[in-house]
């Protein structure tokens, strides 16, 4: 684990910088805000966890960055997306392609339904490796074969001719590992990689991953929803509300010492093996919804610390300790204030 | 499907070739062999028939071979005009065959496109299906109607009034189907790791819809070859000396009481065609479908 370790590579430029990103849905007629200034740096080597309910922009944020909103109805209204300072955004569409799958590679959600039925584990991952290399496809194979013993499948040339439909939930997640590697991607984006497993498996693919990030040297941008997950793995972590970047903190410095009142909440929600609770706490109320046009602090409507100036001005991301940026006004908190 | 899977690991990997797991299930191995003899016996029309289709001889209406007064020399009887049934039969499966594969064909990949890129482009969808809702108001019938007072009749207008008729059924279809696919997560999949709209349109959409609009095309042949019996019926269709299987079936509803042969045999003919095909297609999606194979 490499929590709290500075090393060389973290002095370095980011590989992956998103800047002010905003992004809008037209739904009919109305024009609905799914992200506002999102912000976030992710170095090689490095694995970057973004947290938030369901609904708060992780996979709108996730999805931007390869570039695969729907549009329309998604809208990118502001901000730049920096690969190795390339504006991504403002590639044209062919390179945008040349770039997923080759130096992005992305780990879908659901293995269950993320390949492609009527094609073997093995030509899914041929079909990637003829896209961005110039291998032949007696190469792509064997390299396909390579890859599904990397991901750690057993007998990888039976699998290999095997449908998706013949692999249970685990492989199938390791399958999609070994296509999001198959061009050795600077960036690895998972958009809950183990959501869809059952807790064992979880542990497997998360551990695989570490070890695979260690290999390869890729950043990872990790979505999740479970801090359990962000503290195992990730160095760093954004904590995303509504639409917007609430805390940005190394993993230990946030798990130490929250700063946001919604990352105090989240934690305090989740329950805990040292200690013995006979009620876990919860964040009264509920996201705002996107059609409401939020005037001051996205998080004031289920905040127990707002006051007027929570409901008028909205909080800028300020830095509150190394490395460790919060969006409140009344940072810093001490947890027992909440 | 996970529990299946212990007995998956050791068992070979089903990789026989799809044709060779079609024959092994008996109805489509008997609807195979049905429809490949109607299709030789259709091709080699000239060859095997023993009459002159057009011919008409005395023997008037005489049954076939299997009743009392039967004969060799024409095994299926003959018609009201006394032409051999079947020779008539050979004949006439022929040009059936022929509008309802090529009316089908046109239609359904016409048709099957039209959805699919409905579907694949939203932006294009609802121009589209307007243009199919506007093909879908005019009835079969009437289409074949303009059509024979524009070019007089015959199969050809036959053809493409049934052809443009199969055009927004088909659409309609394969759009549901495909719109239900690009929900799927690997169409997203695809497109992550970097595929071309072409490949992802081709392997990813058309590859998983492919096998449902199959079905419904080989169900629509069936359609198809009744309503161009119809339009024959109606005088649209084939020419009267011609031989086609559901304007024989009309001709024999003049005699159908006292000799119900002339009408049923081809009608027959007809069933034992549709039946076949609506089986092998059948088989065929389940061949074809990755997730249907035990």
């Amino acid at each position: 684990m490499k929590m709290g370790e500075v090393d060389i590579e973290a002095t370095t430029e980011p590989l992956l910088k998103v800047e002010d990103l905003a992004v809008d849905f037209h739904v009919s007629g109305t024009v609905q805000r799914a992200l506002q200034g999102v912000s976030l740096n992710l170095k090689r080597g490095r694995t970057l966890g973004l947290v938030g309910e369901s609904g708060c922009g992780k996979s709108v944020t996730s999805l931007s960055i390869m570039r695969l909103l729907p549009q329309p109805p998604g809208h990118y209204a502001g901000g730049r997306i920096l690969l190795e300072g390339r504006d991504l955004l403002s590639l044209p569409e062919r390179e945008m392609r040349a770039l997923r799958g080759g130096r992005i590679g992305m780990i879908f959600q659901e293995p269950m339904t993320s390949l492609n039925p009527v094609y073997t584990c093995g030509e899914q991952i041929v079909e990637s490796l003829l896209v961005h290399s110039g291998l032949s496809s007696k190469a792509a194979m064997d390299r396909a074969v390579e890859l599904l013993d990397l991901v750690g499948l057993p007998s990888p040339r039976e699998r290999a001719h095997d449908y998706p439909h013949q692999l249970s939930g685990g492989q199938r997640q390791r399958v999609m590992i070994a296509l999001a590697l198959a061009n050795d991607p600077d960036l690895l984006i998972a958009d809950e990689p183990t959501t869809a497993l059952d807790v064992t498996i979880q542990a497997q693919i998360l551990d695989l991953m570490t070890d695979l990030r260690e290999r390869t040297g890729a950043a990872v941008l990790l979505v999740t929803h479970d801090l359990g997950v962000v503290a195992q793995t990730c160095d760093d972590v954004v904590v995303m509300y509504a639409g917007g970047v609430v805390e940005r903190a190394p993993t230990n410095a946030l798990f130490a010492d929250p700063q946001h009142p919604y990352t105090i909440g989240l934690m305090a929600a989740v329950p805990r093996i040292d200690a013995t609770v006979d009620r876990l706490s919860t964040i009264a109320g509920s996201v705002p919804p996107p059609w409401v046009t939020l005037v001051g602090c996205r998080f004031a409507s289920r905040c127990p610390l707002a006051d007027d100036r929570c409901r008028s001005a909205v909080p800028p991301l300020r830095e509150n300790g190394p490395d460790h940026a919060v969006a409140c006004w009344h940072a810093p908190i001490e947890e027992a204030t909440i | 499907m996970s529990i299946a899977e212990p007995a998956d690991l050791d068992a070979p990997a089903p990789s026989l070739p799809w044709w060779r797991r079609l024959v092994h299930d008996p109805a489509a191995f008997v609807a195979l062999i049905v429809l490949t003899i109607v299709v030789l016996c259709a091709i080699l029309a000239p060859l095997i028939s023993p009459h002159d289709p057009y011919a008409s001889s005395r023997a008037v209406m005489q049954p076939p071979v299997w009743s009392d007064r039967g004969a060799w020399l024409h095994p299926l009887g003959t018609d009201g005009q006394g032409r051999d049934i079947l020779s008539r039969i050979f004949y006439g499966t022929r040009l059936t065959l022929l509008i309802g594969l090529v009316s089908v064909g046109l239609g359904g990949v016409l048709g099957s496109l039209l959805g699919l890129l409905a579907a694949f482009r939203p932006r294009l969808d609802p121009w589209v299906m307007r243009l199919v809702d506007v093909m879908l108001s005019f009835p079969a019938i009437l289409l074949g109607l303009a059509l024979v007072a524009v070019f007089g009749p015959g199969a050809i207008p036959v053809m493409i009034a049934l052809a443009i008729a199969t055009v927004p059924d088909c659409a309609r279809i394969a759009r549901s189907i495909a719109v239900s696919v690009m929900k799927q997560e690997y169409i997203e999949a695809g497109r992550a790791v970097g595929l071309s709209d072409l490949a992802l349109f081709t392997r990813y959409l058309l590859r998983n819809c492919i096998s449902s609009i199959l079905i419904f095309i080989s169900l629509r042949f069936g359609q198809i070859i009744l309503i161009g019996a119809a339009l024959s019926f109606l005088g649209l269709g084939a020419k009267p000396p011609q031989a086609e299987l559901g304007m024989m079936a009309a001709q024999g509803r003049d005699f159908l009481l006292f000799a119900p042969h002339i009408a049923v045999i081809p009608s027959v003919m007809i069933f034992v065609i549709v039946l076949a095909a609506n089986v092998l297609g059948d088989a065929l999606r389940d061949v074809l479908d990755p997730r249907l194979r035990s």
